[in-house]
């Protein structure tokens, strides 16, 4: 780790004025350390905004949620309200990283972290998304790697928060000295063909202030599953976030959105429109899962992913409906 | 630790990185004399009153609470609280495995939650209660989920075991009466080489009983 | 590792007859006459009639180890004491052209700078003369140690080591088995290289054929071959593939070095105080009277630590720069690099039997990479398992540009296993007989026999559906598999007892607890002889100013070390008694030691506290000393250990999740020393295998060299999660073999686990799993339900 100042802000104002060229901001502090520690990133100052209590907070409203960025992961998972109403997204920041790392990792973190690509976090390799020539996962080992839009750099994005958030049409509030925007959750990532240095649009000098996720319809159901080699802790291979507004047995309209499977959280449209005026069966589920797959480019070692996601995309449907109890075979599955 | 103190400097901040009754000797052993080159005693100037203070990267004099004792050193910004508490302090029940956070043992609590000392830096952690491996024993009595721990052979090589024992403390701090499968969440990021998942189950899951009782 | 295997019947010493216990308890154990030295202790009789050998004692040193105060090498902190960081070498073949090191020595707090002048660890050329002329050695793998720089703190030390400049003239290179097996292959090695058998365990064959980078084969011929496989009804044939596992040891390798003109003293994380003594002394020319090892407590090793190591000379070398102690920890990165692995394997075994089901020829042809290093062989089980006339095994070694491995726990035997285990079932199938029967018709090692009926009964085998019989998606499955390991006893295992006036009894020996709780079982060895409890008993060992020790490797710990202690315990206890025998007025042959006291066997009404009775002693101290005596001349047992796992597993068919349901362990370890360290041990053994089946793999990039996942982030190990309900039964199996009759355990609890799982995972989809580790990828290939993607 790279020798670096320190500013530890107590107001989001003090923050914006600490983030100046060369400085990084630091919030739960579980990515940007370990970038550091493995020399991939050095900024010369860390600006300490976890301790800034205006960011902390969730509020429940009858119009929706709105979360304070430094929530930790942990927090977001145990909220009795999020349990309830926003299943899904208590779900995912329940089987993220380990406990430790839920007590200390943020949602705003969570959303924001670099990928977990090994090619990515080595200095040995000056890989694309680092300025470099090459994406050395194209030809190499790349069994974790995207299987959508993975021709010029073939990370998944590692958030699995953002997976439901953006399933339930969430959007993140973000300031800079110049101002304030809102961004929604399906405009915020970027895909390489975009650009590949950077996972999404956030400029630089901007801080997340707030995540705001609307209020489901009072007919709308919400589920995440996530797989993983190992059972436990483990980074995920396939996660889906589905969000079903049903009317009776017939599904209004879907939202359906994969992790693991891209550069950035993908809605899953084709799968969308299968479902919208259907009723949820095995078989519309099932097809539903098999239609998202179609334009999927596998690389050398993670075609596996394709079967997958058609099975995590039916089975999480089915959850979602109520038609399927959750999946033994996902994180935490057996709990 | 070095007991040597010096005058202390007065406040220089409101936000409490530098403070008053600061020991300048703290953490610095004979060997640090070479580096005090580094040393930034004093909050860098600050452009405007409102803008929050900028220490390091040379030293900076933090206070720390750990096991209900105050402890005074000087360590620059990029200095973990890992590293604090081995090599600055000398407690060094506290392991560091992976140095990355995946794998728990170097887990101390920070306000009674299990947090991962190797990815959180000491100057951030001022004023927060720290309880390492160190702090659970009271006046030579072992904490019951240490003593659950010896009783059902919940350790082997023991290198992963302080970090286990932290989370298991941790768990019934918040969840006194835990099932299975809440043990094994709560240790579900503590990675023990020699195995002995089965035993740590059996220890937690005791030492509840035994509280409960 | 030096084991010297010791035939009693050429020791010349005077001999008495004794009745000794002999057999398993509950099948066929019964009193058998042996010949014993004369000097021995009475024989032990079974455990139910003992007061501390073999009960359920807790660790000796576990309250130090749950406070955190137990220290480790890593805790170690000398006044004075630097901190050193290596720098390795960032490309995996190169000759190193040049080392700058001046802007390191530069910064404030280096106090010392080495650059490495001889690489420990990979193999060694027969001809010198043939490799590349370099003033430094050649790198043969990334993570090869270069130089290395000690400074005041760990922060200095890492910023230091980063200003070392090295330019490499890089050499093509290959980091793939296959691809390292090719004619046109680059040259890990200019000729033909063996891998020194040094303290670092290891090793393989010397002076076998080279062809490119296949070293090999070894060969193993019993019977001929072809005239079994015409014998057979029934032959399979398969390929079986294994991956590289790496130790992953908690507490990284490392040293804290401190020399001082009179005596090296060096504090070390290893299975061997004596084999890290005995290379320092090598390597640095010093009479072994000049270094001394300490290693009071050691985060694990799992065979991959015994020598000094390049980090143990390197940090030496540094302490006799800076004059002062050096702290080398290698850090994770570099513990997955540079200090060991288990090979892995590519296995063609075919294996035949007749009609009535009796074996009739085995074949095993194996290719695997030790890196840069050798001993990759894995015919073990295919050798010693089964009893079959006609068996033939070739074993090769194929060079790649990786880090070199290592002993771990049971070298070859889970790749064998893996193999053989399921070939095994898969010919039992064809012959329609029950796994177990056929293992019955074809093994002829007692203790198995047992496990097997027992492990049949407990685990309710005989509810083993035939495969597949599950129709939705997720499948469940039995699977059953078995271990073969060998008693190994290492005869520089020598301990001492001391008795103080104050009634406090002592324990001294080199050898060390690497995890074991070898503390506790000699605390009960010595409580026993002395009617103490372990607790009563201090335990000062991991130093080689004790008696010495014997590396722990092997599974030969216990069996080594326990009857020495037994033996210097009971020679105390006799001059204890002759020496308070006149003052309490009673002949020293009256006296017996339990349950605290001294009494008179004679008159019941003589009795004294063991501290009362101490303080009568003649002297402050009485003390005794033993040696390992050669074990005993064999009544006719067979020498090995066995093991048999079961395993009941699901498999998601659709999402290649195996989750692995329950496990039974049956084991035998001779005589059962401490039920408790025993199942903790068996647990680490199951987890350890399934860890291995379904997660763990070291990947190298092709690309430049590298590993890509040199963490715990990506290099996965099973956790508290994937752990699922293991039960454990341990036979006794009384030997007859030495004063406590003790075995071992750690090699032959790990190795049938990932066969176990693979016949479970058979039996479950009826499609055989013949590779590892078995994540939802290699699942989903396997089962047909992948299109394939090439380049």
């Amino acid at each position: 780790m790279n020798r670096f100042a320190f500013t530890n802000c107590d107001t989001l104002d003090q923050a914006l004025s600490a983030l100046t060229p060369g400085a990084e901001l630091k919030a739960g502090g579980t990515d940007v350390l370990d970038r550091m520690k493995e020399r991939i990133s050095a900024p010369e100052k860390l600006v300490n905004i976890r301790n800034i209590q205006a960011l902390r907070g969730i509020d429940e409203s009858s119009t929706g949620l709105r979360i304070g960025p430094l929530m930790t992961l942990g927090e977001i998972a145990e909220h009795p309200a999020i349990q309830k109403n926003y299943t899904a997204l208590a779900n995912a920041a329940a089987h993220a990283a380990t406990p430790q790392i839920r007590n200390m990792g943020t949602i705003g973190g969570n959303l924001v972290q670099r990928p977990r690509c090994w090619y990515f976090r080595s200095a040995d390799y000056d890989c694309r998304r680092k300025g470099g020539e090459t994406c050395y996962a194209q030809i190499g080992d790349n069994e974790y790697h995207a299987i959508f839009h993975n021709s010029i750099c073939a990370i998944v994005h590692p958030s699995s928060t953002a997976v439901p958030l953006m399933a339930l049409g969430g959007s993140l509030d973000v300031a800079s000295s110049d101002g304030k925007r809102t961004i929604p959750l399906e405009t915020f990532f970027l895909l390489p063909e975009q650009n590949w240095t950077r996972e999404n649009i956030l400029r630089p000098g901007e801080i997340i202030t707030a995540i705001n996720v609307p209020k489901p319809a009072s007919t709308a159901r919400s589920a995440y599953q996530k797989w993983a080699e190992r059972e436990g802790t483990d980074w995920a291979i396939a996660d889906a976030g589905v969000v079903l507004d049903m009317d009776g047995d017939t599904c209004r309209k879907a939202a359906i959105v994969v992790g693991a499977a891209a550069p950035a959280p993908l809605r899953m449209h084709e799968a969308e429109v299968m479902l919208a005026g259907k009723p949820i069966t095995e078989e519309t589920a099932r097809a539903a899962g098999k239609a998202a797959m179609v334009k999927a480019s596998p690389l050398t070692h993670n075609a596996y992913k394709i079967p997958m996601f058609e099975v995590a995309i039916y089975r999480t449907i089915l959850l979602t409906a109520g038609k399927m109890g959750p999946d033994p075979s996902a994180v935490g599955g057996r709990a | 630790m070095s007991k040597d103190t010096e005058k202390a400097p007065e406040q220089v901040s409101k936000h409490g990185l530098a403070r008053r009754g600061f020991l300048k000797g703290a953490g610095i052993g004979a060997a640090g004399a070479s580096v005090l080159d580094g040393v930034n005693l004093f909050a860098k100037e600050v452009a405007k009153s409102s803008d929050a203070p900028t220490v390091g990267p040379g030293r900076v004099p933090i206070s720390l609470h750990i096991n209900g004792k105050p402890y005074r050193l000087l360590i620059e910004p990029s200095t973990t609280l890992a590293d604090a508490l081995r090599y600055e302090l000398g407690l060094t029940g506290t392991k560091v495995v992976c140095d990355r956070g995946s794998c728990s043992a170097c887990t101390v609590m920070l306000d009674k939650m299990p947090v991962c000392s190797c990815m959180m830096l000491a100057v951030d952690v001022e004023n927060r209660k720290i309880t390492t491996i160190e702090g659970l024993a009271q006046n030579g009595e072992l904490h019951p989920v240490q003593a659950a721990f010896v009783e059902h052979d919940a350790l082997q090589c023991g290198f992963c075991t302080p970090g286990m024992v932290i989370s298991c403390v941790a768990l019934l701090e918040r969840n006194p009466n835990p099932t299975l499968a809440d043990v094994k969440l709560a240790t579900s990021g503590n990675i023990c080489r020699c195995g002995t998942y089965p035993k740590v189950f059996d220890a937690t899951l005791a030492a509840a009983g035994a509280k409960r009782a | 590792m030096l084991m010297k295997f010791v035939d009693d019947s050429k020791e010349n010493v005077p001999k008495r007859s004794e009745s000794l216990i002999v057999g398993i308890k509950g099948d066929d154990m019964h009193q058998a006459q042996v010949q014993i030295p004369t000097e021995e202790p009475p024989p032990l009789p079974e455990n139910d009639r003992l007061k501390a050998i073999g009960k359920r004692a807790t660790r000796w040193d576990g309250n130090l180890k749950v406070s955190g105060s137990g220290k480790y090498t890593a805790d170690i902190r000398l006044p004075g004491m630097l901190y050193a960081q290596m720098v390795d070498a960032t490309v995996p073949h190169a000759k190193v052209v040049s080392i700058d090191t001046t802007e390191a020595e530069k910064m404030p707090g280096v106090k010392a700078v080495h650059v490495v002048e001889h690489v420990l660890g990979n193999a060694q050329l027969r001809d010198p003369k043939q490799e590349l002329p370099s003033k430094y050695p050649i790198v043969r793998y990334a993570g090869q140690p270069v130089a290395a720089v000690a400074a005041v703190s760990p922060q200095l030390a890492r910023a230091a080591a980063l200003k070392v400049k090295v330019k490499y003239a890089p050499l093509p290179f290959v980091v793939d088995r296959d691809d390292a097996r090719k004619h046109d292959a680059p040259l890990v090695y200019p000729g033909p290289a063996d891998q020194a058998g040094t303290a670092g365990g290891g090793g393989g064959p010397k002076n076998v054929p080279q062809v490119g980078n296949v070293h090999g084969p070894a060969e193993h011929k019993v019977g001929y071959i072809d005239e079994g496989f015409s014998d057979a009804a029934e032959v399979v044939e398969a390929r079986y593939i294994t991956q590289v596992q790496t130790h992953s040891a908690l507490e990284t390798h490392g040293v804290v070095a401190d020399w001082k003109p009179d005596v090296l003293t060096v504090y070390a994380s290893t299975q061997g105080t004596s084999t890290v003594r005995d290379e320092l002394a090598y390597v640095f020319s010093l009479p072994k009277n000049k270094v001394r090892v300490i290693t009071e407590y050691m985060g694990g090793g799992f065979g991959a630590k015994f020598g000094a190591g390049n980090f143990g000379v390197v940090a030496t070398h540094l302490s006799k720069k800076a004059g002062a102690p050096v702290w080398l920890m290698l850090d994770r990165q570099q513990e997955h690099l540079s200090v060991g692995n288990r090979p892995d394997s590519d296995q063609s075994l075919k294996i035949g039997a007749k009609k009535d089901g009796t074996l009739s020829a085995i074949q095993l042809v194996s290719y695997g990479t030790a890196g840069c290093g050798t001993g990759a062989g894995c015919s073990g089980p295919a050798i010693n398992m089964y009893k079959c006339p006609n068996v033939h095994t070739q074993e090769y070694d194929v060079f790649i540009n990786g880090g070199p491995a290592a002993s771990f726990r049971a070298p070859g035997h889970p790749q064998g296993c893996f193999a053989l285990e399921q070939s095994i079932d898969e010919l039992a199938e064809k012959l329609g007989m029950d796994p177990l029967d056929f293992r019955d018709k074809n093994d002829e090692f007692e203790p198995r026999r047992v496990e097997r009926r027992i492990g049949r009964a407990k685990f309710g085998w005989d509810q083993r559906r035939k495969a597949g019989s599950d129709p939705g998606p997720v499948k469940r499955g039995m699977g059953v598999a078995q271990a073969v390991w060998y008693r190994i006893i290492h005869m520089d295992s020598a301990a001492e007892v001391r008795v103080h006036q104050d009634g406090s009894v002592e324990l001294m020996s080199g050898v060390q607890d690497i995890g074991g709780g070898i503390k506790t079982v000699l605390a009960q060895v010595v409580a026993e002889e002395f009617g103490l409890t372990p607790k009563d008993i201090s335990i000062r060992i991991g130093d080689t100013q004790y008696p010495s020790g014997p590396p722990s490797g092997g599974s030969c710990t216990t069996a080594s070390i326990t009857p020495a202690a037994r033996n210097a315990a009971y020679q105390a206890k006799l001059a204890f008694l002759r020496s308070v025998a006149p003052a309490l007025n009673v002949s020293s042959d009256d006296l017996v030691l339990q349950d605290g006291h001294v009494r008179s066997k004679s008159d019941s009404s003589k009795s004294w506290t063991f501290k009362r009775a101490a303080a009568k002693m003649r002297t402050s101290e009485i003390a005794a000393r033993a040696d390992r005596v050669p074990d005993y001349k064999n009544v006719g047992r067979r020498l090995n250990y066995g093991g048999v796992h079961f395993i009941e597993i699901s498999v998601d068919t659709e999402m290649g999740h195996i989750h692995v349901e329950r496990a039974l362990a049956v084991q035998d370890c001779g005589r059962p020393m401490n039920p408790l360290h025993l199942e903790s041990q068996i647990n680490g053994g199951v987890l350890q295998g399934i860890s291995y089946a379904l997660y763990e793999n070291r990947i190298l990039d092709k690309q430049k060299g590298l590993m890509v996942n040199p963490n715990f982030d990506f290099y996965k190990v099973i956790g508290a999660q994937e752990t699922p309900k293991i039960e454990i039964h341990v036979i006794e199996n009384y030997l007859g073999l030495s004063s406590t009759d003790a075995g071992g355990i750690g090699e032959p609890s790990t190795m049938a686990t990932a066969a176990a799982i693979a016949n479970a995972f058979y039996n479950a989809t009826g499609v055989r799993m013949r590779r590892t580790p078995m994540t939802p990828a290699a699942v989903l290939e396997t089962l047909g339900k992948v299109r394939s993607v090439t380049a």
